[in-house]
């Protein structure tokens, strides 16, 4: 890899999030949601580990070690949004504020429940594909034997690892 | 409402959370098996108020009909419903007994209770579909439950082979929005008879073909005896006896549910190769001396009988499909799970086993046969009788081939180590072997005090054919 993709890859990161975030909030007056919002952030993220590799990759971004339980929480979270209704005796994926209210608005954000459902699969996408990255990128196998993993990286990996599988 | 909202959260909200844990450890084990038996328990709830009433619907969101996914809950979902999670259950304490020895065991086990229920409880053909997945993706990486080269080798083939099941399902799924433009189940069974009929059979074959490879039905068989062998006992148990189901419900659902005027079409089809199934199983299940691969050959001959029930049809012959499958899948799991330990009670339990799967009077299987006799009388056919008969008469030779090969041999070896020098087995701990002999009652059970069965699969096979409120 030469200097010009190390570069690019990092000046491409932080354009990537912000387009990811936009897609994500605004799917719900225009196109877009959770799904495509992480599948941007997660190509943005497998560039890096293209050009700096595993280990460089998340020594510069640490959170990229929590990715499984990101995906955990995010599935946790789309669960509730969806399955919350129940408490109030609701149908199963009502959305609050219901059909014909106002939602809140921040701005132009429009803050109601489907809204956390798609932060959810975000979570979900996100994790669950940077936790396979990783190991595309760094398999168990290498971690074991040749390369003497870092002690950071070691307690997320076999988490990871668990993770990929599912 | 409640119970099938809470039969489908509780469950699937266990399984994500105990991913995080290590689930080697035993509590983590014991809180799985504390999920599924909450889920057992909302769906013991749902059957108590759905059997006599006839269902229940959701509507997810309250949106109007066509636009919601609904979730429905009738005789034959819930049925099917109870029988897996039940299976998976036993296949999961006897597991945690034995000892764990991965960190996701416990909690793929549980997803893939929920991707079983949902898939028994939902009224879309499409929500099917991702619930089935589910459970499926559960089941590949459970295959490889072991990390050793058998299990991987299992694994692959499985996950190759159903991958293309499921491929053909889904082909079969977006032809039949295609031709219908709608992917409720009752929406689709009422617009399907409109259908031109060559797409109507050609989705009936996709779908049958899809549903075939999951049950290993005989032309589609050739995955199953390498997976069964391959696995570890529990996981063994899981798939012929719970996600088994997913073929067998598949197959009541939309053959007799959705297309029955292509179920009626094909009907001889049908026959013809669930009897060559039948011989096919039990005649290489004769021949086989390992265990695992003799059940795996009994499977797909037990597997055509469902099939020949499901061909004759009419009130009798699906009642009897219905029978047959849920007394196959618990004596598979019984036998699946008894053949794999040591000790005394353990050599009764696949006694017991043995005697449901060759259809001997005191164990439930009887029931299954039974009733298969009476639709070959109902439907006046010699030559289906005299297929259950000798059909009848291999399983009782290979089941006890097995029994005797296993049990009566002096030498016992320690499972997975080589007959010839493998040292002799230690007793199972008496906690494992009570989850056997308590499945075994079960069976013993059902067998002496048949009549709650009975009405269970007249109500199930009722939906179908319509004899019920629906």
């Amino acid at each position: 890899m030469s200097v010009l993709t190390e570069a690019i890859a990092r000046l491409l990161l932080a354009p990537a999030l912000m387009v990811a975030g936009a897609i994500l909030v605004k799917g719900y007056v225009d196109v877009g949601d959770g799904f495509s919002a992480a599948v941007i952030v997660t190509l943005a993220v497998a560039l890096q580990y293209l050009v700096l590799g595993a280990r460089r990759t998340e020594e510069e971004i640490p959170l990229l070690r929590f990715a499984p339980r990101a995906a955990i929480a995010g599935l946790l979270i789309a669960l509730a949004s969806g399955f919350f209704p129940l408490l109030f005796g609701d149908p199963l994926f009502s959305h609050e504020p219901g059909p014909g209210k106002r939602p809140i608005h921040v701005g132009r954000l429009e803050l109601m429940t489907p809204v956390l459902f798609d932060v959810g699969v975000f979570l979900l996408v996100a994790g669950a594909l940077i936790a396979l990255i990783h190991h595309l990128a760094e398999p168990p196998e290498l971690e074991e034997e040749g390369h003497p993993a870092p002690a950071a990286a070691s307690p997320a990996a076999p988490a990871a690892r668990e993770e990929a599988s599912r | 409402m409640t119970a099938l909202a809470l039969a489908l959260l509780l469950p699937w909200v266990v399984g994500v959370v105990l991913l995080l844990a290590d689930g080697r450890r035993k509590l983590v084990g014991w809180a799985a098996v504390a999920g599924l038996l909450a889920n057992l328990g909302a769906l013991i709830w749902l059957a108590v108020r759905v059997l006599p009433d006839g269902e229940q619907t959701i509507v997810t969101g309250g949106w109007t009909d066509g636009v919601g996914i609904v979730l429905r809950a009738d005789a034959l979902g819930v049925v099917f419903a109870l029988l897996s999670s039940l299976v998976v259950l036993a296949a999961l304490v006897h597991e945690v007994l034995e000892g764990v020895r991965s960190r996701t065991f416990p909690a793929l086990v549980v997803l893939l209770a929920t991707g079983l229920t949902g898939l028994f409880l939902t009224g879309d053909v499409f929500n099917f579909y991702v619930f089935f997945e589910l459970a499926m993706i559960a089941a590949y990486v459970l295959t490889a439950y072991g990390d050793d080269r058998h299990q991987l080798g299992a694994a692959l083939i499985f996950a190759v082979v159903n991958l293309v099941g499921s491929f053909l399902f889904l082909i079969a799924v977006a032809a039949t929005y295609h031709v219908t433009g709608t992917l409720e189940m009752s929406e689709v069974a009422a617009r399907m008879a409109d259908v031109e009929p060559n797409a109507a059979i050609l989705i009936a074959v996709t779908f049958f073909v899809a549903f075939g490879t999951k049950l290993g039905l005989f032309p589609f068989h050739f995955w199953l005896p390498a997976v069964y062998a391959g696995t570890r006992p529990a996981v063994a148990a899981i798939l012929s006896g719970a996600l088994a189901n997913i073929g067998a419900y598949g197959l009541l659902r939309f053959g007799a549910g959705l297309l029955p005027n292509e179920l009626e079409l094909g009907s001889t089809v049908l026959i013809v190769i669930g009897s060559s199934s039948v011989i096919y199983g039990a005649l290489l299940a004769v021949s086989r001396r390992d265990p695992a691969e003799m059940l795996a050959y009994s499977a797909i001959g037990q597997a055509g009988y469902v099939l020949v029930a499901l061909g004759v049809g009419g009130p009798i012959g699906l009642a009897a499909a219905v029978l047959y499958a849920i007394l196959n899948a618990l004596s598979k799991a019984l036998l699946f799970l008894s053949g794999a330990l040591r000790g005394a009670l353990v050599a009764a339990a696949f006694a017991v086993g043995a005697l449901s799967l060759a259809g001997m009077p005191p164990a439930a299987g009887f029931l299954g046969k039974l009733q298969l006799f009476r639709t070959g009388v109902e439907e006046g056919s010699v030559a289906l009788i005299v297929l259950l008969f000798c059909g009848g008469a291999l399983s009782f030779v290979y089941a006890f081939q097995l029994y005797q090969h296993e049990f009566w041999r002096g030498d016992r070896v320690a499972v997975g180590t080589d007959s010839e020098k493998g040292v002799p087995a230690e007793p199972s701990g008496v906690a494992v072997r009570a989850v056997s002999v308590v499945l075994a009652l079960l069976v013993l059970g059902l067998g002496i005090w048949p009549e709650p069965l009975l009405s269970l699969s007249a109500d199930a096979a009722a939906v179908l054919h319509g004899g019920a409120v629906r």
